[in-house]
């Protein structure tokens, strides 16, 4: 499905968060979002869910408007992985898990087998097999960051927002979710902090000041005068003699 | 094989409900035989028989009395008011995400407070409305100021800040409570002030059949929007961010189940006056024993709070002989202990 932001933008008391994004991503594509701290990654990630009434302009799923759909509706086509989402709750992996059937159930629609099926599957998808019974508070945050993937893998979504997907993650993990959100045949949207993970992407957009500063191919967008401008640090690019892959390296900027 | 799994678990909650109710039944009865003249069972089911099914039994018209006009209305009330209080509870801490969340938080204990003793002191409404009608609207009048300051507050059953409620609860609470002191100390002789504190401290001695004919309807009600709201509940284990990318319309539901929550505290509290730990403590228990899923911590939550609040209004009628003691100190000795062996045992469990 494809997902359109116009003139989104998000202020708080008069401050402008997120201003003025347009873009478009579409069926199947992964889109990669970088920006330093406080550049309105999140609160655009918020926005582009629907979780987050925008202050001015508006996102389109397919042509329509996802402010107007029910909630339910609109949780059956984007699933979105927050930041730093906790509970104090004595719940299970499963428990956690099982949340992502939520839109698709209803009180005269009630749990099936086939609930179960698609939890046991987003279960392995996540590397989370054998952790089902598992208490919520012995999971390490890693472990949590998969559980809560996991959660949105079985809301079965058209389109999957992932905030910072990476966190937390040992590097196996890192990698194995970012190659499995690119097999996935659903429409992404990454917010990443890694600027080699985001080179892998289909498409980068890099945010600065709650502006959409660039948007296009990862080799177009993530230039060195770029990454200078926009993170204030020196990079150079290099190239790794097994397979010729480019990849940068930082430098304090002075 | 999963049609044979699924049947499974249908008959075994099938059989859990059953088994449920007849605890249920089993503490009604336990509650209308023991008194200050304990009533044998089989007079007690007899009397049920000749008034309901017409039957015939000889007995003593004085006992029939007792069962029928006094004690099994006030344990019905007792079953209605504990499970709704509880209820109530169960779902100001899922919806706040506040563990310290109960009815009275809401500011409406406090409210009715002042409703009734306005009408029964300060003489409002030259005697034509009742003290229970007098707290109900106290109940309404302080939920209602509760909610507009904690919106004014840029909180309330919005999106953000479920934080603001409960600052705003407790602002209004204080608030509240300072007009019944005050009314009490202007206009109330000692014979009122300690009648309005038996009632604060919660009372069933006046539960008749009209009181069940209202607590019944408004507490099957309470527990049906929260069944039917279970899965929207549990969604709110991660947060209401959490819950409305899950496809829950939160601020609908928060607005939904935060009024039914304040209709059924408010209408409990004109009945019985306040009668505090029931919200607060028998929600945890019931987690304690099922875990945090709403679709069976919601029956179960009903069920313990009725059967709570039966058995400690037969303990506040017998245990000193000659003097019914206010069912909220019952439930406060008794809840307290309970909550702090919850606590302890809760911790080791993990």
């Amino acid at each position: 499905m494809k997902l359109e932001a116009r003139n989104l933008g998000w202020s708080v008391r008069g401050r402008p968060i997120v201003t003025g994004v347009d873009l478009a991503v579409n069926k199947g594509e992964t889109l990669g979002l970088v920006g330093p701290n406080g550049s309105g990654k999140s609160t655009l990630m918020k926005l582009l869910a629907g979780i987050r009434q925008p202050t001015c302009g508006d996102v389109h799923i397919d042509g329509k408007a996802l402010h107007r759909m029910p909630r339910r509706v609109a949780a059956q086509l984007v699933a979105f992985l927050e930041q730093q989402t906790e509970t104090t709750e004595a719940i299970t992996v499963k428990d956690a898990v099982e949340l992502g059937r939520t839109p698709w159930l209803t009180p005269l629609q009630p749990w099936s087998p086939q609930d179960d099926f698609i939890v046991a599957q987003a279960l392995a998808d996540a590397d989370m097999e054998g952790f089902e019974h598992r208490s919520w508070i012995t999971l390490s945050g890693g472990e949590r960051q998969r559980a809560h993937l996991a959660r949105a893998l079985a809301q079965q979504p058209q389109i999957l927002l992932l905030d910072e997907p990476t966190n937390h993650l040992d590097i196996q993990h890192q990698l194995s979710i970012l190659e499995l959100v690119a097999e996935l045949p659903v429409t992404s949207i990454v917010a990443l902090h890694d600027l080699n993970q985001a080179l892998s992407c289909d498409r980068v957009g890099v945010l600065s000041g709650g502006r959409l500063v660039a948007l296009g191919l990862p080799r177009e967008v993530l230039t060195v005068e770029r990454i200078g401008a926009v993170f204030g640090v020196r990079a150079s690019i290099l190239t790794d003699p097994t397979d010729g892959a480019q990849m940068f390296r930082f430098y304090p900027a002075f | 094989m999963s049609s044979i799994t699924s049947q499974t678990i249908n008959v075994s909650r099938l059989g859990r409900g059953i088994l449920g109710i007849a605890a249920l039944v089993a503490a009604a009865l336990a509650g209308v035989c023991i008194g200050e003249t304990p009533i044998p069972v089989t007079i007690v089911l007899q009397t049920l028989a000749n008034k309901i099914f017409g039957s015939a039994y000889q007995l003593d018209p004085i006992d029939m009395g007792i069962i029928w006009n006094y004690r099994l209305p006030r344990t019905i009330v007792a079953a209605c008011c504990g499970s709704g209080l509880a209820i109530s509870g169960m779902v100001l801490q899922s919806l706040l995400r506040n563990a310290l969340a109960d009815p009275y938080l809401l500011g409406i204990s406090a409210g009715a407070s002042t409703g009734a003793v306005a009408v029964t002191v300060a003489g409002l409404g030259g005697g034509a409305i009742s003290m229970s009608l007098g707290a109900f609207g106290g109940a309404v009048a302080a939920f209602a100021m509760v909610a507009m300051l904690a919106r004014a507050a840029g909180g309330g059953v919005t999106l953000r800040g479920t934080g603001q409620i409960v600052l705003a609860g407790i602002a209004g609470s204080q608030l509240f409570n300072a007009l019944t002191s005050l009314i009490i100390t202007k206009s109330a002789n000692a014979e009122q002030a300690r009648g309005i504190m038996f009632w604060l401290l919660g009372n069933l001695s006046g539960a008749r059949w009209p009181d069940v004919w209202l607590g019944l309807p408004v507490a099957l009600v309470g527990l049906a929007a929260c069944i039917w709201y279970a899965r929207a509940l549990d969604a709110f284990a991660f947060g209401a961010e959490s819950a409305s990318s899950l496809g829950v319309p939160v601020r609908t539901v928060q607005v939904v189940l935060i009024g039914f929550t304040a209709m059924v505290t408010a209408v409990m509290v004109s009945i019985v006056g306040s009668i505090g730990f029931v919200g607060l403590v028998i929600p945890h228990a019931a987690r304690f024993l099922v875990g945090v899923r709403h679709g069976r911590l919601g029956p179960l939550t009903a069920l313990i709070g009725a059967a709570f609040l039966i058995a400690a209004d037969v303990l506040s009628r017998t245990i000193i002989p000659g003097q019914v003691l206010p069912i909220g100190v019952i439930t406060a000795l008794v809840g307290a202990p309970a909550f702090a062996l919850i606590l302890i045992r809760g911790r080791r469990a993990r």
